[in-house]
């Protein structure tokens, strides 16, 4: 049979290298998403964030949506919070985290 | 015998006429010896040409696998520097990202909140609109270290020109998870009107508590140090506010000034704070104490004006006298029903002073202050399906204000003070109030008054 191979050769350089190429990027995706997973808060903080919110934000005032600032100015706005409420620390991580997820 | 001879003889010949025309035509076609090794020779050739062809092509497969080798080894070696380029860009993004965090160590925000209104009153002449205030705030922090954050006040007097005053200035450094160091000018941890709930966007009503606004019993800035911050206990916290500043001052009126002072007019300090405490997540009680020295003035009312203290006339009677302030507060705040109360009441020793009634010296008796108020408000956001109704939230706020011990103060504003309001809430920090507002002074020679108020304010 006669069969003309260089395609056929020239197919599975292709291939390869584009499986080279989508294993390195995988593996970069691969890193990426375990950094973004680690810098992912805990579910739970996300959880006791939003209960804190509720609890401490509506003493005073009414509670703003978390999408009306962005994270950096929620950043601020909790740690101005953290003085004027009293509130610990744990409490504003954990409302900062719930804001910024819900953001 | 003979039939049968014949019989066999006639058959041959039949079966060879028979045969006679095959065997010529075998004769025809059947090729020679020499033409098929002829035809066999030609196919041998034909042969031979395709092994060529083929040898070519073996050839050409062979040079082609080792192209292919070639363009493999680059493809390869173009991975390799695809992988090394991913590398280096994750390396960059992770230096992007340090970077971006060392650029948000600093962080600022400008927050604030504005109002305007109208108020009719029942006293002739009255009624105005008000430019009521632009408060913007400033927040600048530092990484976790800490926070400094400032408030002006911009309001415009009744003869046009702009008052510009710097509500508070502070540094708030964080020492630990539960602990804040305060320095700067702040506001007074004193009950909670003036330090959380003053601003228009969250007051419910469009004036404060009688008492609890400027010139009241209620401190409303100072300048100094606190320490303040939370204390875990269980499910619940301790709140905590201990304070020192440069403390209240006696005012020309003969009363005292606890508005926030840039400087101190005697070497001695105001302490005190206030504590609160959650016994449920919707419950807060506090009870704040202020304990301060205050001076009397010699030397006329300007110099009083202008902040000049000691004593260096002839005085007929102490020349500082101790101030003190408690009280208690508590406000129960679950989903659209909020309450509050406050109580406040302070008491000044008699002391010598001058004042705008006795430029050469007074003898001011005890003086004393007392004030509260009960607050309650309900959203009705849980109420039918109508999107006004929803956003309204009617409001009723009763409170006392006494002064004794200076008559002409007390005139001024001891008074019974109750608020009918009904607010809109276009947003959350956006409100919309109306509002019935009745003044019942307590010196019969001053007019009660009724007012009709008006407000839009914003919190951003």
């Amino acid at each position: 049979m006669n069969i003309n191979k260089k395609p056929l050769a020239l197919m599975a350089i292709i291939l390869s290298a584009g499986a080279l190429i989508v294993t390195s990027s995988m593996s970069g995706n691969a890193a990426l998403a375990a950094e973004e997973q680690a810098d992912r808060p805990d579910p739970m903080l996300i959880v006791k964030g939003a209960k804190a919110w509720k609890e401490n934000c509506g003493r005073c005032h009414n509670l703003r949506s978390p999408k009306e600032l962005t994270d950096d100015e929620w950043d601020t706005s909790v740690t101005h919070m953290r003085v004027r409420a009293n509130l610990a620390k744990k409490d504003t991580d954990a409302i900062r985290a719930f804001l910024k997820a819900s953001n | 015998m003979m039939k049968n001879n014949l019989l066999q003889t006639s058959a041959i010949i039949v079966a060879l006429l028979g045969a006679m025309p095959t065997i010529a035509l075998a004769a025809e076609t059947s090729p020679s010896a020499a033409e098929v090794n002829q035809a066999l020779l030609d196919r041998i050739a034909r042969l031979e040409t395709e092994l060529g062809d083929l040898r070519e092509l073996v050839q050409q497969s062979v040079s082609n696998a080792a192209s292919a080798q070639e363009t493999a080894n680059n493809a390869e070696k173009t991975a390799d520097n695809v992988q090394k380029t991913v590398k280096t860009v994750e390396r960059l993004a992770s230096k992007v990202a340090k970077s971006a965090d060392s650029a948000s160590d600093i962080q600022w925000h400008l927050v604030g909140y504005a109002d305007a209104g109208f108020v009719a009153s029942s006293r002739p002449g009255a009624d105005s609109f008000v430019t009521g205030k632009f408060n913007p705030a400033f927040h600048f922090q530092y990484k976790d270290f800490f926070l400094y954050e400032s408030e002006l006040e911009f309001t415009t007097t009744a003869d046009g020109e702009t008052n510009i005053e710097l509500e508070y200035s502070q540094f708030n450094i964080f020492l630990n998870d539960y602990a804040t160091l305060v320095v700067g000018k702040y506001l007074s941890p004193i009950g909670q009107f003036q330090e959380r709930l003053h601003p228009s966007w969250i007051n419910k009503m469009q004036t404060a508590p009688a008492g609890f606004g400027h010139d009241g019993i209620q401190p409303s800035s100072d300048t100094g140090l606190q320490l303040r911050g939370a204390v875990p206990l269980g499910n619940t916290r301790l709140a905590y506010s201990f304070m020192v500043g440069n403390g209240p001052r006696t005012n020309i009126e003969g009363g005292v000034k606890v508005e926030g002072m840039g400087s101190d007019d005697n070497s001695n300090k105001s302490f005190g704070g206030r504590i609160g405490f959650f016994p449920v997540p919707y419950l807060e009680l506090g009870g704040s104490y202020l304990n301060a020295k205050v001076n009397g003035y010699a030397g006329g009312p300007s110099a009083a004006h202008e902040g000049i203290s000691g004593i260096t006339s002839v005085t007929t009677g102490p020349t500082d006298a101790t101030y003190e302030l408690w009280g208690f507060d508590a406000a129960y705040t679950k989903g659209p029903l909020h309450g509050r109360f406050e109580y406040l009441n302070s008491t000044r020793d008699t002391l010598f002073s001058v004042t705008d009634v006795a430029p050469t010296g007074e003898l001011l008796p005890q003086f004393g202050m007392e004030a509260w108020y009960g607050q309650v408000s309900y959203r009705l956001s849980g109420l039918g399906d109508s999107n006004l109704v929803k956003k309204l939230e009617p409001v009723i706020r009763y409170g006392e204000f006494r002064i004794t011990g200076r008559d002409e103060l007390s005139a001024e504003n001891s008074q019974n003070r109750f608020n009918l309001g009904l607010n809109y809430w276009m947003a959350p920090t956006v409100v919309t109030k109306v509002g019935l507002e009745w003044r019942d002074y307590k010196d019969a020679g001053v007019q009660d008054d009724t007012r009709y108020q008006f407000q839009v304010s914003y919190g951003f």
